[in-house]
């Protein structure tokens, strides 16, 4: 069907509309990290920069710790993500297919944890963190970040499993597959686009996680990306340059992982939701 | 004649004494401090390092914090046991701490230092209270009016010293869609520094009375309400989500004829790359019937936080060391134009003022250091301190009563009753 030009006009408004609500702060961040103090701070700012400069970089990346960030929140991330996959996976399947005394029950309560402020438990956390020496840690960080993602990453997941014909499962057991081998030969690959958004939600809850990572983290040398930037900005005085180019440094691992794993992650959460 | 045994036995115990000494293990000290910045941290490196170059039976090490994070991060730090031996402070965290018995008194160390020093009272004054004196100042903030000289002399304006003065001058910078002041309006610590900038040249600088009830609700707190909100009518209409830097950057800028901030030389000099010549500070201006201006001021101070003897000992050996004025300077201009001394001769030291920046906006400085000397800060002015200062400026009571006002539309006299009300509701619990 032909749409009519009134209906073209009205869709091309509003896609244009969103790009421009969505893409306008990123471009000004980013176009805003290249330019001189002086052009960001003006008052009317300037969408196309008259002036370049990678000072802020230089400064970022030689007078700050923002190296040592990234790498930290790399590493962090990168473990919650694999962590998550590796445990939400048999979860899901569980259950999704097993059969269990309240498995209804465990499901909806690891659901109600998804709901569960992480302030609420910061406080007693630190704790129990202290008590066995996990403090300042990248370790506690990947605990807590698995705990929080898990529930969701297990809701997604099941989801996605809930899009396989149960016939193929089937098939694989008349021909005498256990459990294990069901799940790694013929479900991981049927579900790869769920892993996927499963992988992304983990990676982005990790790389933009303040809370926990303020508090548990102490030293300097430890610190990811939200804290350690958080504190290179400064309180009263507002370095707008650096604190551009930051932000500018810190989205890059996040758009080359959409970019890498993007198309998966959009047809997962669509075949997950039309079930 | 001795036993070869009972020889060997001696010999070993004193071979055991002598190496002991000799490989003493120094005393480790942590400092939390919440100095983030790259160069601040950069600068504090530079000094522990040659302190602990110069004291090898003390090394000190530097752990940054965020003043976000802080509040709920120490109080746990030091339930689990590993909280720091020193920690950066300001007046209201000092009770906090204090709450849960983890600040030891200086009592000794601040008199000896006053002695050799000579501390700022304004600056010893917020800690000094219940009988002790619960921390060591390290250095000073204090709020002034900035401005441009070329901006006020275009415009016909004297630099304002009274609140008339100031209305007459906003008004009159207010042209060409810029502000004539950038004043905040924000529920955010930055508006309760305002705002109380205001009140105390008002004559409301205290927010209790002797016995601890809230002294809030005064016709001088009303006058300064209602003044700030005609004064922020000036104001970019933006103002209710600011933070210190964006009204900055509206000066930096020029959007702003004035604004109260702690400094802004670092960035006049670094981003609006201005002339100094032309950068103008003064005491904020009083109403019309006060005689002078005050100030709020920030001061920024070191606790003692071992109850380690040996710690202890050490960190009064470090505290001393860097409030020496060869060593404060350079502790100072980890932020220049900003961090102003706490003692009499940590003002007149060669390693303050030689900076670059310091040299280059010296007249600016010691404007900044005379305003200092008169602060004050809600909740630290009567020489009694109620724990509840800590929630109140945690909760943002004042810039929340502001909000009534500018946001709002409420009267300054009802808002200032409903502030009063909140206030002792949380004085209750």
């Amino acid at each position: 069907m032909r749409r009519t030009f009134g209906q073209s006009l009205s869709l091309y408004g509003g896609v244009l509309v969103i790009v421009l609500a969505i893409g306008l702060p990123f471009w000004w961040v980013l176009t805003g990290s290249i330019k001189l103090p002086k052009e960001i701070i003006q008052r009317v700012p300037t969408m196309v920069p008259h002036s370049f400069t990678l000072q802020h970089f230089e400064k970022l990346l030689q007078a700050s710790d923002f190296p040592i960030y990234l790498l930290n929140s790399m590493v962090v991330a990168l473990f919650s993500t694999a962590f998550t996959v590796l445990l939400a996976l048999p979860a899901a399947y569980a259950f999704f297919r097993m059969e269990f005394p309240g498995r209804n029950a465990l499901y909806k309560t690891i659901l109600l944890a998804y709901a569960f402020p992480g302030v609420v438990v910061l406080i007693p956390l630190y704790g129990l963190f202290a008590k066995v020496g996990l403090t300042d840690s990248p370790v506690a960080l990947v605990i807590v970040n698995v705990a929080f993602a898990l529930p969701f990453s297990i809701w997604m997941m099941r989801s996605f499993l809930a899009t396989v014909p149960r016939e193929i499962e089937e098939a694989a057991v008349v021909d005498g597959a256990p459990t294990t081998t069901i799940l790694i030969r013929i479900l991981m690959p049927l579900i790869a686009p769920g892993i996927a958004s499963v992988a992304i939600f983990a990676f982005i809850s990790s790389w933009t996680e303040f809370l926990f990572a303020s508090v548990l983290i102490v030293s300097d040398a430890r610190r990811t990306i939200p804290v350690g930037f958080a504190g290179i900005i400064g309180q009263y005085q507002i370095d707008w340059g650096l604190l551009l180019a930051g932000a500018t440094a810190a989205i890059i691992p996040v758009v080359a992982l959409f970019a890498l794993v993007g198309r998966w992650f959009v047809s997962g959460l669509t075949d997950g939701a039309v079930k | 004649m001795m036993s070869p045994t009972r020889f060997l036995t001696i010999a070993g115990f004193a071979a055991t004494l002598l190496a002991g000494t000799a490989y003493a293990e120094p005393v480790d000290l942590t400092v939390w401090h919440m100095e983030q910045p790259p160069h601040r941290v950069q600068r504090m490196k530079e000094l522990l390092d040659e302190f602990n170059a110069a004291h090898p039976d003390i090394q000190v090490k530097q752990e940054p914090q965020s003043w976000g994070e802080v509040y709920a991060k120490a109080p746990a730090a030091f339930a689990a046991g590993n909280g720091p031996d020193l920690l950066f402070t300001i007046p209201d965290f000092t009770t906090v701490l204090k709450g849960i018995d983890v600040v030891v008194p200086v009592d000794d160390l601040v008199k000896d230092l006053d002695s050799k020093h000579g501390f700022v009272e304004a600056t010893l004054a917020p800690y000094k209270y219940d009988d002790h004196v619960w921390a060591v100042p390290a250095y000073n903030m204090a709020i002034s009016l900035w401005y441009r000289n070329s901006v006020l002399k275009a415009a016909g304006v004297e630099v304002p010293k009274t609140w008339s003065e100031w209305q007459a001058a906003a008004e009159k910078l207010s042209t060409d869609g810029k502000s004539g002041i950038g004043l905040p309006a924000n529920k955010q610590l930055y508006t309760d520094q305002t705002v109380y900038s205001f009140m105390v040249n008002s004559g409301a600088g205290d927010l209790y009375n002797d016995d601890g009830s809230i002294a809030f609700d005064k016709p001088e707190t009303v006058k300064a309400y209602d003044f700030y909100s005609k004064l922020a009518k000036f104001s970019p209409p933006d103002n209710s989500t600011w933070t210190w830097g964006e009204a900055e950057a509206c000066f930096a800028n020029s959007s702003c004829g004035m604004i109260l901030q702690f400094g802004v030389i670092n960035t006049y000099e670094t981003q609006a790359e201005g002339d100094a010549a032309d950068l103008g500070v003064a005491p904020v201006p009083h109403a019309d019937e006060q005689s002078a201006s005050a100030t709020i001021s920030y001061s920024n101070a070191i606790m003692l936080t071992t109850k380690d003897e040996a710690k202890q000992k050490a960190a009064k050996v470090f505290l001393t060391w860097l409030l020496e004025p060869a060593n404060y300077g350079r502790f100072l201009t980890m932020e220049p134009g900003l961090f102003l001394p706490v003692t009499n001769d940590g003002a007149k030291a060669e390693s303050f003022w030689s900076d670059k920046t310091v040299t280059k906006y010296k007249s600016q400085v010691e404007t900044m250091i005379a305003n200092s000397q008169n602060g004050k800060l809600f909740g630290f002015t009567t020489g009694k301190v109620f724990p509840s200062i800590g929630a109140i400026s945690a909760q943002n009571v004042i810039a929340e009563t502001l909000q009534r006002v500018v946001v709002d539309g409420q009267s300054a006299a009802d808002a200032v009753k409903a502030g009063q009300a909140r206030m002792s509701e949380i004085a209750a619990k």
